[in-house]
């Protein structure tokens, strides 16, 4: 008895010290990124939301000024107008993903070619956005532009997209479309590879049609992959940016491109209006936060529906 | 009866295929046309009606392009920066998921969620007192603000490899430990070979973006010797319009372009295959 | 079009919207016409040792002529400079960053705009006392230059000098003359502008359907001339109240939309936009476009002639232009002013770098004397050099917002101007509605400013 309790307590002594050092390790294994978070993210957050509380040009202290950059911010127009452009973009998130499904779906048959298919649309993918944008700036030239000798081809006579209030965006949106697609496309087909071939078979042979089939079988089965994208696409496209400032470096004609993340950009660095700026900076997380939030809890109420 | 559903499922094959080829020709088409254009003389992009394959393809503007601006340069930059962040970071996300995965310490479920939850800060929060820091101990315009944070790791590759490793069996490691093989031996020699896979390819990914990244190079780098090719070929885009050079930007774009395409053509199948990955498992 | 602009200032216009402001700070550092050793000849400083910072942007022809300038200072003071040069577009965050990161450089450029913040904040040292202990004799620079620079606590123009005009850029009207020859269309006098009417008209004859247009303005850039040769001004005199509303202003801004609205005698936006009126006056289809010293390089090269002429005036009959500058500021925390000063003075003033930058196309010189006399006799285009200089001396004004804390409220003028350009709103309705918006930003900055 007491030989076994003193080899219990030796075991639990040897287990505690081993314990130990495998908690050194493992806190050794994740200091950096927590350190690089903390330095990093969290840091900087924190200095944000104070600095969105002053007026600040980098050239004396930040000075308190209260609520007064969120109060101007409200009744910013170009803030406001900004904040409606990015919003405005994001309804190429539906067209991208509405197409991505067709494609994913066109592709998901025994044929050949698909591995050839498949790299062809990821090329915009992997292509930097800075290129694709110096190309498509290009590429929406009034007269000269690809765009528009296409659209001659079939006797439109297109616009100057760029520079037009009503063409600029959609411009900008189809742009987006055309780069994201593949990546879509690719996470679609993947989902679609693991819905059971004989699930659908099953289907067919009780007399689903195809649209049924698609309707109950296979777009809640992918319905997690449309989580993760739109999840995404939300939070990437709140930070619009590059192509906005590549394309129309003054934020588009009457400003009707600009970007939240461009605007932002422009009050910090160009008129060094930093505490505005972080003000700014801090709503677009808010923005983010509330919306990513709000995904997740509507996923978790109505997302699990028939894909389990 | 088999036959012809045979038969109407390769006509569907056929049918699908055309629709697909053209839908491919109008992914690829503004890429063929910059490299059209690159070919071209500085008039002769303002033809009409519009030739796509040049009738003397300019090769020179491929020689120019180099002296026209920091090309070289750039590219050192871009590589310096790309590789340096994810060789060194790549191996900190990878021991930071193998903590996280599979070593015993009280609450790491809570950090790790605590690390994930500042995924959802944008960056343009954070820019703001980033560029104040990096400019208070003298950064700016120099690289370093560029690879020094990607050196702490890339929560969404830990996050990645953390899933990954939950397919490998805990009783893996114990068998390791009661061998008496120390932590670094089983990461080393145990766990990085298993996941070997999913680390290519979360390291082909990050290089790909951090070489294609814009905001934060065009925030930090002034001196044309210190940017990256992104904001090279940016600023090249902005210099050249004006002279109407379009053949000398979509060259310098062409040349921004290839490396990521050879890395895309040589890797294609680990890159969607991981690709795919992230969708399944994220 | 205002796209369009902007866009110029972008590209090719890093130049003009760089140069433009940059000249209007001149503050007069230097000895026009003495070798930079004798504009120190009152009290030299011994540089044995030391080593100046110097940030710079510019191309490379400026580089050189700086060079020239720094090659001189060094050997006269025993001085090193390290130059730390930045793209035009950069140089802004890049000093910013440098300022925060307590590595101010010793010398750097400040552009007009920012003299007000650059003072106040203590950024930039008052040289006064350095300009006069060195002896240097700041009357032989453009007085428009140096007063650019002067602050005295709440206003800009008058009080103590803050820096020496890199430069000042009188931006300044030229017409195509070969096109006029070739339409028999008799040249337009350099003494005497046209009037608004004449100057329409004649653009009306000049422009030929889809090949060839009167003129291509920007109105970011041209209505400058416009509105204050018709008695109007963005603001008044003391940077107080926004004048946009009144019906001179209207008038000048409906008559310059005019040109394209009624007399079609500028290319459409689409034309515009295809090809820029600035590749399209390059290419010889614009009759009149402006033209300023830094552009004269690139203009040499056209293979038609042009020449300088006044403004087109309004009701007051007298023309105008704007006048920008660039100035050259010593920091509040080196330890070296007076060397510090006198290499600003060397870089505004020293004779053979103006030269140099004159005989390469990108200025006109500081120096009083040597604009008027080899700079304006010297051969090379233009022809009638004295219109850059009456700018300079006589009727060049600075930009609206080159006085005031910050700009914003005079771009806030041009963020919505489409509308009128296209013919959708007038512009009496125009500028009634900006009105308000501009005010309150102007209201802002001042407040921002303390005054």
């Amino acid at each position: 008895m007491s030989a076994s309790a003193d080899a219990m307590s030796t075991t639990r002594k040897r287990k505690s010290t081993l314990y130990r050092r495998e908690h050194l390790v493992a806190i050794a294994f994740i200091t950096l990124p927590v350190v690089g978070f903390l330095v990093f993210a969290i840091g900087p957050f924190l200095y944000s939301i104070y600095a969105s509380f002053t007026n600040w040009n980098m050239l004396a202290d930040p000075q308190w000024v209260g609520l007064n950059n969120y109060i101007q911010a409200f009744n910013d127009p170009y803030f406001l107008k900004s904040l409606g452009n990015t919003f405005f973009y994001m309804i190429g998130i539906p067209i991208g993903l509405i197409l991505a499904l067709t494609l994913a779906l066109a592709m998901n048959r025994r044929m050949p070619g698909q591995t050839f298919f498949r790299s062809i649309y990821y090329v915009p993918v992997v292509s930097s956005l800075a290129a694709v944008s110096i190309l498509w700036q290009w590429a929406y030239n009034g007269d000269f532009g690809l765009v528009n000798q296409v659209l001659d081809l079939v006797g439109i006579k297109g616009p100057n997209w760029l520079q037009d209030t009503a063409t600029v965006k959609p411009a900008l949106i189809l742009m987006a479309v055309w780069k994201g697609l593949g990546f879509s496309m690719l996470l679609y087909l993947a989902a679609l590879q693991s819905v059971p071939r004989s699930l659908m078979e099953a289907a067919e042979l009780d007399g689903a049609s195809a649209w049924q089939r698609f309707w109950h079988i296979t777009f809640p089965m992918v319905q997690p992959v449309t989580f993760f994208l739109v999840v995404t696409g939300i939070i990437g496209g709140s930070q619009i940016f590059t192509e906005i400032n590549i394309m129309t470096p003054t934020g588009g004609p009457e400003f009707s491109s600009a970007s939240i993340v461009w605007y932002i950009w422009q009050k910090a660095f160009a008129n060094l209006q930093m505490g505005y700026a972080a003000a700014m900076a801090v709503l677009l997380g808010i923005i983010v936060f509330t919306i990513t939030a709000l995904q997740f809890w509507w996923n978790a109420r109505h997302g699990h529906e028939g894909t389990e | 009866m088999a036959r012809t559903v045979k038969t109407r499922y390769r006509t569907g094959n056929i049918i699908v295929a055309v629709l697909l080829l053209i839908g491919g020709i109008v992914m690829i088409a503004p890429l063929l046309w910059m490299v059209s254009t690159s070919l071209k003389t500085r008039d002769g992009v303002f033809a009409l009606p519009p030739e796509w394959i040049p009738p003397v393809p300019q090769w020179e503007n491929y020689v120019r392009v180099w002296d026209a601006g920091p090309l070289l340069s750039g590219i050192k930059n871009s590589l310096i920066v790309s590789a340096t962040v994810t060789i060194v970071g790549t191996i900190t996300s990878t021991m930071a998921a193998f903590a996280f995965s599979k070593l015993r310490l009280p609450g790491k479920n809570l950090i790790f969620l605590f690390l994930l939850s500042g995924m959802m800060i944008p960056f343009p929060t954070l820019m703001i007192p980033q560029f104040v820091m990096f400019a208070n101990i003298g950064w700016v315009d120099t690289l370093l603000p560029l690879i020094v944070p990607g050196l702490f790791g890339n929560i969404m590759m830990v996050f990645f490899l953390r899933q990954y490793l939950h397919s490998v069996p805990d009783s893996l490691i114990e068998a390791a430990k009661i061998d008496g093989a120390g932590y670094f031996r089983i990461f080393g020699s145990m766990i990085v070979p298993l996941i070997r896979p999913a680390i290519a390819a979360q390291f082909i990914l990050w290089f790909m973006a951090v070489w294609n990244d814009y905001l934060a190079p065009i925030l930090y780098l002034n001196s044309p010797e210190q940017q990256t090719l992104q904001v090279v070929i940016a600023n090249f885009n902005a210099n050249y319009a004006i002279l109407t050079d379009y053949p000398l930007i979509m060259a310098a774009s062409v040349i921004a372009l290839v490396p990521v395409f050879a890395i895309f053509v040589a890797f294609q199948r680990q890159i969607i295959e991981s690709v795919a990955l992230t969708g399944t498992k994220g | 079009m205002i796209g369009n602009l902007n866009r110029r200032t972008f590209l090719a216009g890093a130049s003009a919207a760089v140069a433009a402001p940059t000249l209007a700070a001149c503050s007069g550092g230097g000895n026009a016409s003495n070798t930079p050793s004798s504009t120190t000849s009152g009290g030299k400083v011994s540089g044995e040792g030391v080593e100046l910072t110097y940030m710079f942007r510019g191309g490379a022809d400026e580089r050189k002529a700086y060079d020239e300038a720094i090659k001189a200072f060094e050997k006269e003071t025993g001085a090193k400079v390290k130059v730390i040069a930045t793209d035009a577009d950069q140089y802004r965050t890049k000093l910013q960053a440098a300022i925060t990161g307590n590595q101010t450089p010793d010398v750097f450029y400040l552009e007009q705009g920012a003299v007000m913040a650059f003072a106040k904040n203590g950024i930039v040292k008052d040289i006064s006392g350095d300009i006069e202990k060195a002896g240097i004799d700041i009357s032989k620079v453009w007085k428009y230059g140096v007063d650019s620079y002067r602050f005295d606590g709440t206003k800009v123009g008058q009080g103590a000098i803050y820096g020496l005009p890199k430069d000042v850029g009188p931006f300044s009207f030229g017409y195509n003359k070969t096109m006029f020859e070739k339409a028999g269309i008799p040249l337009p006098s350099k003494d005497t502008p046209y009037t608004w009417a004449e100057f329409r008209e004649v653009a009306k004859q000049l422009t030929q359907g889809g090949e060839q247009w009167g003129t291509g303005l920007n109105v970011v850039w041209n209505l400058q001339a416009w509105a204050w040769s018709n008695g109007a001004d963005w603001a008044d005199a003391d940077r107080r109240t926004v004048t946009v509303d009144t019906p001179e202003f209207a008038a000048a801004l409906q008559d310059f939309a005019d040109i394209q609205l009624v007399d079609e005698s500028t290319p459409s936006i689409a034309q515009a936009q295809t090809m820029d009126t600035y590749q399209r006056w390059m290419r010889g289809q614009i009759g009149f476009f402006p033209v300023g010293p830094w552009d004269v390089s690139t203009y040499t090269k056209l293979d038609f002639d042009w020449d300088l002429i006044p403004y087109p005036v309004g009701s007051t009959g007298k023309t105008a232009t704007w006048l920008g500058s660039l100035g050259i500021a010593v920091s509040n925390k080196t330890k070296h002013s007076e060397l510090a000063a006198q290499l600003a003075m060397y870089l505004s003033a020293d004779e053979d770098a103006q030269r140099l930058l004159y005989k390469a196309g990108v200025q006109i010189p500081n120096l009083v004397d040597m604009a008027k006399g080899e700079y304006a006799e010297s051969e090379g285009k233009p022809e009638n050099k004295m219109e850059f200089i009456k700018i300079a001396e006589d009727y060049g004004r600075a930009l609206p917002a080159a006085t005031t804390w910050s700009g914003e409220w005079y771009d806030e003028f041009w963020t919505g101007i489409q509308p009128v350009l296209d013919g959708k709103k007038t512009a009496a309705e125009y500028c009634k509605e900006v009105q308000p918006r501009m005010q309150a930003k102007l209201d802002q900055a001042n407040q921002a400013a303390g005054i």
